[in-house]
């Protein structure tokens, strides 16, 4: 039996809403309240982004055998190619936060995204509404790179992001690591130990995210959707260059078998938090589907994505899949000093017996501004941070050679540089420009480059 | 900037020594203590350049406990180009500072040291609120909005108390005579504290070793790091 997510998500909403008081107040700022009291400090934010864009447009030929009436009139070939090139002004994200805090040992959190681009994969279109983050902790759990009190312990339920993913980013796109193995939330329970102040485990048992098709830059779309497939005379099937990667989670345990999840890690910080040195290893392994319904898409994900469409000779579409079993196992580094940050990440995949290495490393440095200008009482232009990264991808298989995605094997290096300026607190601008090299199977080098600038308003 | 910051310190500290001779007349077998106080580089080697010797709080403590009688008039400190105005203040015991906000951004002045803790939570630019100390010892002040803006207020029990000039020197006239305890304290040594008789035979010389970094490690005034903040607020 399978549950949709976003019934889940409402569920456990409720509960959470069942145990807040129906008239919560907000406490008083930076008290914390009292680890007895029954009332949460309620605390909500908003987040709004807008960027502009310009995408670089990008077709690359694939030797599927698309039928007729899958191409445009006249068109006997079909291509990976860029959905949504060219330049773009957006509305990228809307996202309402709510933070209950009873204790530091009893905190509920909810992000709730509306028409997020960064998500609208597999779909050309974001959902309109999206539960991104709903989970409930029992315990303390120390952000990386900071010192808890002592020994402690945790237990997390809900949705929530994948224990080794940077939670800091300082750029808008992702690294190609990231995009791959972690960016996108997982359903179902964490828990994690520190024995004393700097020796930590984690452990997790979720349902796991299907694996499916995206291309990397930040903002590209899907169009392998049903909404947007029109018939002849003039067909649009753009999926973008993509890379396999897990994508969001679309059910609760599709076929019984958990992803079950572990890691070790060490920190080392100054008690301010001003200097820190975190290091985690960690792991994971779930069976892969045989299908798994994407929403808004005609692809299946998993092992129906690597298999290729049924009804042609495997040979010659399917990816030398040899297990249903996916793993990964990797590590994740956090440096930082005052405004200097740097955040480095490795995995190694095996995906039903394909593997893939990724990496990706970003170093950020935050610089405070003096005072100069002033607006409604904050500061204007309070700080700048440069930030770069780099991020690879190298997988050791081959593609078919009819896939409808060769690039799934393309070896594939992406920078991304940026800065971000503080224009007044809470509100900011990033602008990044993203250079993306991969090589084909004939071995020739491409590149498909994005350059995005986005306005990003908190409250 | 830096002239009024100077002359604001020298009231501050010209103040606490009026408000303190106020109190009492000075003994006719008053005499003055001379010395000079050397900021040295971490290892002694040579003199510190990243420290301001001005900076520093010199105090004498009778044996023989000396009433004080704070002013009614507020001290001041205050918030100016992220900096606190002076950045060290000396006030005798159940004194009162002021803490006007000079800049046109929001400042949020606090302080968790023991008894004279204080939290004005966010305000404006303005005359500001006002905190009487009954507690004689070294308040650390700081913003809960900006990490670097640290200041200290030394509440003391003794009428005796001065500020180096830049060279060092220091003066601390219409001392009892006597035992007692002589302090140097800089906000990036360890305090130098050292017992003698007055009068002295001759000036005292203090040499500390600056071995703390200007912006002590410190946290908001919930106990959470200002790194923690300042990193992304959402995450992922």
């Amino acid at each position: 039996m399978t549950a949709k997510l976003h019934v889940g998500a409402a569920g456990l909403l409720g509960l959470a809403l069942a145990v807040a008081p129906a008239r919560g107040q907000e406490a008083d700022a930076g008290v914390p309240p009292e680890a007895s009291s029954l009332r949460p400090k309620l605390e909500f934010g908003l987040e709004a982004k807008a960027h502009y864009r310009r995408s670089d447009e990008n077709r690359f030929a694939v030797k599927f055998p698309f039928t007729p009436d899958m191409l445009p009139v006249g068109q006997t070939q079909g291509f990976e190619e860029t959905v949504d090139e060219g330049n773009h002004f957006e509305i990228s994200v809307v996202t309402l936060f709510a933070d209950a805090t009873w204790s530091d040992q009893l905190v509920a959190h909810a992000k709730v995204n509306f028409i997020d681009l960064y998500e609208r994969n597999p779909t050309s279109s974001a959902d309109e509404v999206n539960v991104d983050e709903l989970w409930l902790r029992f315990g303390h759990d120390s952000q990386p790179a900071l010192l808890p009190a002592g020994s402690g312990a945790y237990v997390k339920v809900g949705k929530f992001p994948k224990l080794e993913r940077q939670n800091d980013r300082h750029l808008e796109s992702y690294g190609l690591a990231t995009t791959a193995f972690n960016r996108l939330e997982d359903v179902g329970l964490e828990v994690g130990v520190d024995l004393g102040r700097h020796f930590y485990l984690k452990g997790s048992l979720t349902a796991g995210n299907p694996v499916f098709l995206r291309d990397p830059n930040a903002l590209a779309g899907d169009n392998g959707t049903s909404n947007l497939l029109r018939k002849n005379p003039d067909p649009v099937i753009k999926s973008g260059v993509v890379i396999p990667y897990d994508a969001a989670v679309q059910s609760l345990d599709e076929d019984g078998d958990l992803q079950k999840g572990g890691a070790v890690g060490l920190r080392f910080a100054s008690e301010d938090g001003e200097t820190g040195l975190d290091a985690l290893a960690f792991g994971r392994e779930r069976k892969l589907a045989k299908t798994l319904d994407i929403r808004g898409s005609f692809y299946g994900g998993d092992l129906d994505l690597l298999d290729g469409p049924a009804g042609i000779d495997p040979a010659k579409v399917a990816f030398p899949v040899t297990s249903d079993r996916k793993r990964e196992v990797g590590a994740d580094l956090w440096l930082y000093r005052g405004g200097l940050s740097f955040f480095g990440q490795y995995v190694d995949q095996d995906l039903g017996g394909l593997g893939r290495t990724g990496y990706e490393g970003e170093f950020a440095w935050r610089f405070d501004l003096p005072l100069a200008a002033s607006f409604g009482g904050r500061q204007l232009f309070p700080s700048i941070q440069p930030a770069v990264r780099y991020s690879k991808l190298t997988p050791d298989y081959k593609s078919p050679p009819q896939s409808p995605s060769p690039s799934f094997a393309w070896p594939w290096e992406k920078w991304d540089a940026g800065l971000r300026v503080a224009i007044v607190a809470g509100v900011d601008v990033t602008a990044e420009y993203s250079h993306n090299t991969f090589t084909l199977g004939s071995g020739a080098k491409r590149h498909n480059d994005e350059l995005l600038a986005t306005l990003r308003w908190q409250i | 900037m830096k002239a009024t910051r100077q002359a604001v310190r020298r009231a501050a500290i010209s103040g606490l020594l009026a408000a303190l001779a106020a109190g009492r007349a000075p003994a006719a077998s008053a005499e003055e203590l001379r010395g000079r106080v050397e900021l040295l580089a971490r290892g002694g080697k040579g003199l510190a350049r990243d420290a301001d010797v001005r900076q520093a709080v010199v105090f004498f403590e009778p044996s023989a406990a000396r009433s004080t009688r704070a002013p009614e008039t507020p001290y001041e400190m205050v918030t100016e180009d992220k900096e606190f105005v002076p950045r060290v203040l000396a006030v005798p015991r159940g004194a009162k500072v002021r803490f006007p906000n000079a800049d046109p951004i929001l400042h949020n002045v606090f302080s968790v040291s023991g008894q004279n803790s204080f939290d004005f939570g966010l305000y404006r630019k303005g005359p500001g609120q006002t905190k009487r100390f009954d507690t004689p010892g070294l308040v650390r002040v700081f913003c809960n909005v900006h990490h670097a803006m640290v200041g200290y207020i030394w509440v003391l029990q003794t009428p005796f108390s001065t500020a180096p000039a830049s060279d060092g020197s220091f003066a601390l006239p219409n001392l009892p005579r006597g035992s007692g305890k002589l302090t140097v304290w800089h906000e990036q040594a360890e305090p130098w504290t050292i017992a003698l008789d007055v009068p002295t035979p001759g000036p005292v010389a203090a040499r500390v070793e600056v071995s703390r970094p200007r912006i002590p490690p410190h946290l908001d005034k919930s106990g959470r790091s200002y790194f923690r903040s300042n990193r992304e607020k959402y995450g992922g």
